[in-house]
């Protein structure tokens, strides 16, 4: 199959590259940081109280799981964006700074299979990078905390509590939640992506991108803007925590993936559009 | 084999090709020569279906690079001045990479190539420990990997130091021979383009100002540079065999005129014949004379 050909050539070129792997050693340097400052005695009476206050007890709660999922539910907006951005602003735009896209563009291939190339790898390495931050998390808090323990999960922008007491129920939510942030993020990769195929240069395609996110991260945030906060794509792309509700709502999942995958589409479409009209010359 | 009709291209409003057309016959070299903005690159940018023209189009093989560019760029190689290859790679990957978008990768043949361009030992080095020369064999090798009928050359020997320069053409040349493969050659460097090309056309501000075979250079100059004493009577003379005073010591006479015949009839009438040294046109006076305004006529 030509395309998984060209798709394993795309990955090659991705992961040969020193900055694809920076945010794997920026997370687990992250993650040693959390799990050490988690161990001191002012973390550990803060959650007790925030856990109690909640009737829940300590001991279960207090447990690699809940650590996995905080880690995830902080760090992969704030830092993981940047990564993503990062890489899928680089994707296209840094080889036609390069002058690599002309030696691809000699070959019989179309726009839009190059693209769909590319799209696919940076999916992939959005997916993977997710599922790399919630296994390395959860390994690393085993390290430190043991396996056993349920999971709490609170997240109050997205109004979602909730509590496993069982490991395995916890593990199950918790790796299903983890797909939802990686197809989530996937919409972060999609814009930056669509920024690259623009002729502009790679830093300014992940300046855009991150502009654009804290931009409507900043603007939910204001008070006036509370009844429209599902307007937001930051606040979609939170959607991901409604799958550790006790309850789970699939047609709120439903409408929440259905808006994230459609506008990954028209990310896609737009920088299609654009990456069409341009003219590639030395 | 390649042929560009009515090519027109515009980059913000200003023009950059104006009705460029050419044909080049299968198993023909045909060299592109113009000054930097002359719109060498952007014909060739459109005849990969890099650049979207404006009006016109190239066909390849009878193939519409504007209907079905990947069906005519199937065999079709490239080679670009500088080639920007993933330098963090080896040039194996390149390859690799490269040719799965040309329909899929061939150990086997990648090897022979490898070979062939004199890279055996070094193909798995990365791209970045490469010299110029090296990174010009690799860029051949990923041309011609798709066993292209149509080679597109611009500036491929730039930077390359006069070993390699002659080691490019001969390949060049060699593969004409033995494929009859049909060379687009763009380059700066007129006596490489005299030594390749069988035709060439100039661009001046995107318009084709000439195009000629570079063979009839020689064969079409029957100009010589003149010495005679004395002067007066000379150009009734010229006349009666066909031939001119085209500057102050220079003449030309017939194709079929024989310069003996001439210098017989000067001295017959008294006329001595200091010089008379034929003129060997090359293709650098004949860019220049068009650059500088003329037709490409030495004798205007």
């Amino acid at each position: 199959m030509l395309f998984f050909q060209q798709l394993r050539g795309e990955l090659h070129k991705l992961y040969a590259r020193p900055r694809s792997w920076m945010g794997y050693g920026a997370f687990l340097i992250m993650e040693a940081l959390i799990l050490f400052v988690y161990k001191l005695d002012g973390s550990q009476r803060h959650m007790r109280g925030l856990m109690e206050r909640n009737g829940l007890e300590f001991g279960t709660y207090y447990s690699s799981l809940t650590i996995t999922l905080t880690i995830m539910l902080i760090s992969m907006f704030l830092l993981g964006s940047i990564f993503f951005a990062l890489v899928a602003g680089d994707i296209v735009a840094k080889e036609s700074e390069d002058g690599n896209l002309r030696m691809v563009f000699a070959r019989p291939v179309s726009r839009l299979r190059l693209l769909l190339v590319k799209y696919a790898a940076v999916s992939i390495y959005t997916l993977s990078f997710t599922f790399f931050v919630g296994i390395s998390s959860y390994v690393m808090a085993v390290l430190a905390l043991g396996r056993d323990g349920g999971l709490f999960v609170m997240a109050a922008h997205m109004k979602v509590i909730a509590a496993y007491p069982d490991w395995w129920e916890g593990a199950s939510r918790l790796l299903v939640a983890a797909a939802g942030l990686g197809v989530s993020m996937l919409t972060l990769s999609s814009l930056a992506f669509m920024f690259s195929c623009f002729k502009i240069k790679p830093a300014a395609a992940t300046i855009m991108t991150l502009t654009f996110l804290f931009v409507d991260l900043v603007l939910q945030g204001f008070p006036f803007f509370k009844p429209y906060e599902s307007y937001f794509i930051t606040w979609r792309m939170s959607a991901w925590v409604f799958f550790l509700e006790h309850h789970r709502s699939w047609p709120k999942l439903f409408k929440a993936y259905t808006f994230l995958i459609g506008l990954d589409v028209a990310l896609f479409t737009a920088g299609w559009a654009a990456f069409r009209a341009r003219d590639f010359k030395t | 084999m390649l042929e560009a009709r009515g090519l027109c291209k515009s980059f913000s409003g200003k023009p950059a090709l104006d009705h460029f057309s050419f044909k080049v016959q299968r198993g023909e070299i045909y060299g592109l020569l113009g000054h930097n903005g002359a719109g060498k690159s952007t014909a060739l940018g459109i005849i990969l279906g890099m650049v979207t023209p404006n009006a016109g189009d190239v066909t390849i093989g009878g193939v519409s690079v504007r209907k079905d560019r990947a069906h005519a760029l199937a065999k079709t190689g490239a080679i670009f001045e500088a080639p920007a290859f993933y330098d963090y790679l080896s040039g194996w990957n390149n390859l690799r990479i490269l040719m799965s978008y040309s329909g899929g990768f061939d150990a086997a043949a990648a090897r022979t190539i490898v070979e062939r361009v004199g890279l055996t030992q070094r193909i798995h080095s990365k791209v970045r420990t490469y010299s110029h020369g090296m990174r010009q064999r690799l860029a051949l090798a990923q041309a011609l990997l798709p066993e292209p009928e149509v080679l597109l050359l611009d500036e491929p020997t730039d930077g390359l130091d006069p070993a390699g320069i002659k080691w490019f053409r001969d390949f060049i040349l060699q593969l004409r021979r033995e494929r009859g493969m049909t060379v687009l050659f763009n380059s700066h460097l007129l006596a490489e383009v005299e030594l390749m090309c069988d035709r060439v056309a100039i661009l001046r501000d995107g318009k084709r100002v000439f195009e000629g075979a570079v063979g009839g250079l020689h064969d079409e100059a029957p100009l010589f540079d003149v010495d005679f004493e004395p002067w007066d009577g000379v150009v009734p003379l010229l006349h009666t065999l066909g031939g001119a005073l085209v500057a102050p010591g220079r003449i030309s006479l017939p194709p079929a005129a024989d310069p003996a015949a001439l210098v017989e009839l000067l001295v017959r009438s008294g006329i001595r014949v200091r010089k008379l040294a034929p003129v060997r046109r090359s293709l650098e006076d004949l860019y220049m004379d068009i650059h500088n305004g003329g037709t490409g006529d030495q004798r205007t």
